[in-house]
């Protein structure tokens, strides 16, 4: 059938990752609703959050597909994922308080019609194509429904599009400097496809650990979320913001050392290179 | 055959499953019935012209020479990177061109994305054998035919023992720009039918000018074009499995299959980005 490309045994089962994953995104793009409830913007940060964990099962989710051996690199699973995701969210971004929901039945369903077209059209006849197409998709959706939610403080599509403008001293509501007028909805896009499609690009092979795959996952969604915090300034308050940018770069710290540490472990020997310091007096 | 590992590379082209036709055409049938519900006739013309992009840039893929990590150590004709990295780039290049070019007129508008797309493969294609043949110092050879269609060329005395040839022969080049300007054209179209639909709903939904919403729907066109052109390239991608050499490659008989699932596809997404503004404030 296919030849199947190495990955490592063992870790936390597929299906545990899956409702860990699904769950997890979905209480933590609500939790940024608080903003509205609360008529504060020091929720938005949870978009972000459920970006990385949205991130974290997709990259699980790219090892099984990939682990059949596409032929077509592991990237274009992320560009896939994306490609139905930014879809579906802005779609379900459309239909107010339900808009996580909408999004996840959307992308399902876009996921789904491509996953049955690679298998009985293209013929794929990979036994894992369509579940993974739906799951992809759905993460893609939630990456981007996640991250638009934190640069701008809200996931409705109302407020994605409407931002003020200040002229002549005058706050003035305009069209133009919001998160889809002002295109940084095609910054995100890309931010998450990088995300999606590199964890597994670059642990993949004899020796791929799971959890060291999964922590670069992290580090990739932390590192999207740094810029995303820098264009939340523009959108919402200058203390939201920064609270924003203080998690994504705590976060991506911590989970950039811990993948360090997880390298040095999974390797046979390394070298911690220093620098040539100059001779005294010059060579 | 990819350093992945492919799918088997079957000698004859599997035919689209029954099942698979059935599902595409029902598909198509009931996006553009759905399309015409909801949006009337500019729906049902717009996601015509959807679909028909979308079909364009799924064959147009077929024609780029894609050669992926073997052509990158010289051991395969074609550009060395997978499909959807090479798609997304001839297509965002036409797309750059022919948004460009919108208020001209959708004829002018179209050439231009043709262009756009076009040029870009044009310079790769030069480029990337400046690179072989300067750089590694390795022939144009192909190992799919023995003669170049265009050119009359021979090959089997350029091609290296164990390889399946190498560079980039003048038949790939062209086929590399075609694809280029195929996928450009279609993207572009794709573009140009998403704008018409939101300029035309926007300004009523929102109570604002066509000049004040045109950020919003520039934007909104903009991400979805690239959003349906990454999931139709993929498909395409995993139609060729891997490598391409160009038009004379016997995997290029393939695209019909392509062809159907980018139909499908197309209508799908197509229709979801059409719908998009129908359900704002419903809620």
């Amino acid at each position: 059938m296919s030849v199947k490309i190495e990955v490592g045994a063992g870790g936390i089962p597929h299906n545990q990752i899956l409702i860990y994953g699904l769950v997890g995104s979905l209480v933590l793009i609500y939790l940024t609703y608080l903003n509205t409830i609360t008529g504060t913007q020091y929720f938005s940060f949870f978009g972000g959050l459920a970006a990385v964990v949205a991130l974290l099962w997709g990259t699980d989710t790219i090892k099984h597909l990939c682990s059949y051996g596409l032929g077509t690199g592991v990237p274009s699973a992320g560009m896939i994922a994306l490609g139905s995701g930014v879809v579906a969210a802005v779609f379900g971004a459309t239909t107010g308080i339900f808009t996580p929901i909408v999004t996840i039945i959307i992308a399902a369903i876009i996921g789904a019609v491509a996953g049955v077209l690679a298998n009985n059209v293209v013929r794929m006849d990979i036994p894992v194509m369509i579940v993974s197409l739906i799951e992809l998709a759905i993460v893609g959706a939630m990456t981007v429904l996640g991250l638009a939610a934190m640069a701008c403080g809200t996931f409705e599509f109302l407020g994605m599009i409407t931002g003020t403008a200040v002229i002549l001293g005058f706050a003035v509501p305009s069209y133009e400097f919001s998160v889809i007028g002002g295109s940084i909805i095609a910054v995100i896009f890309m931010l998450g496809a990088i995300a999606i499609q590199h964890s597994f690009n670059a642990c993949l092979g004899p020796g791929e650990k799971q959890d060291r795959t999964l922590m670069l996952a992290a580090e990739c969604g932390f590192l999207s979320m740094i810029p995303v915090a820098i264009i939340s300034f523009a959108f919402i308050g200058l203390l939201p913001a920064l609270v924003a940018l203080l998690v994504s770069i705590i976060g991506w710290i911590y989970t950039y050392v811990q993948y360090i540490a997880l390298s040095k472990r999974d390797a046979y020997a390394w070298l911690d290179a220093k620098p040539i310091l100059e001779p005294k007096g010059g060579a | 055959m990819s350093a992945l590992g492919g799918p088997k590379q079957t000698g004859g082209v599997q035919p689209p499953t029954a099942m698979g036709l059935v599902i595409s055409i029902v598909l198509i049938v009931v996006a553009l019935a759905l399309a015409f519900f909801l949006v009337q006739m500019a729906g049902l013309l717009a996601l015509v012209g959807i679909i028909i992009g979308g079909v364009l840039v799924a064959f147009g893929v077929h024609f780029v020479p894609v050669g992926g990590a073997p052509a990158a150590m010289g051991q395969a004709p074609g550009i060395a990177t997978g499909v959807a990295m090479l798609a997304a780039g001839a297509g965002l290049a036409g797309l750059f061109g022919g948004a460009w070019a919108a208020p001209f007129g959708l004829p002018v508008a179209l050439a231009g994305g043709a262009v756009g797309g076009g040029l870009l493969m044009a310079i790769t294609c030069t480029m990337v054998n400046v690179i072989y043949v300067f750089g590694m110092g390795i022939p144009a050879a192909s190992g799919k035919v023995a003669k170049d269609p265009i050119t009359g060329d021979t090959f089997p005395e350029y091609k290296s023992q164990g390889t399946e040839g190498h560079g980039l022969p003048f038949i790939s080049w062209v086929g590399g720009v075609i694809g280029g300007a195929l996928g450009g054209l279609g993207g572009t179209l794709i573009y140009l039918e998403l704008l018409d639909v939101y300029q035309a709903q926007l300004p009523v939904l929102l109570n604002a000018t066509v000049e004040q919403i045109a950020p919003v729907a520039v934007s909104l066109a903009g991400i979805f074009a690239v959003a349906m052109f990454l999931v139709n390239a993929v498909l395409a991608a995993y139609n060729i499995t891997g490598t391409i050499e160009g038009p004379h490659d016997p995997k290029f008989k393939r695209f019909p299959r392509a062809v159907i699932a980018a139909a499908a596809a197309s209508a799908v997404v197509g229709f979801f980005a059409i719908a998009l503004l129908e359900l704002v404030g419903v809620f």
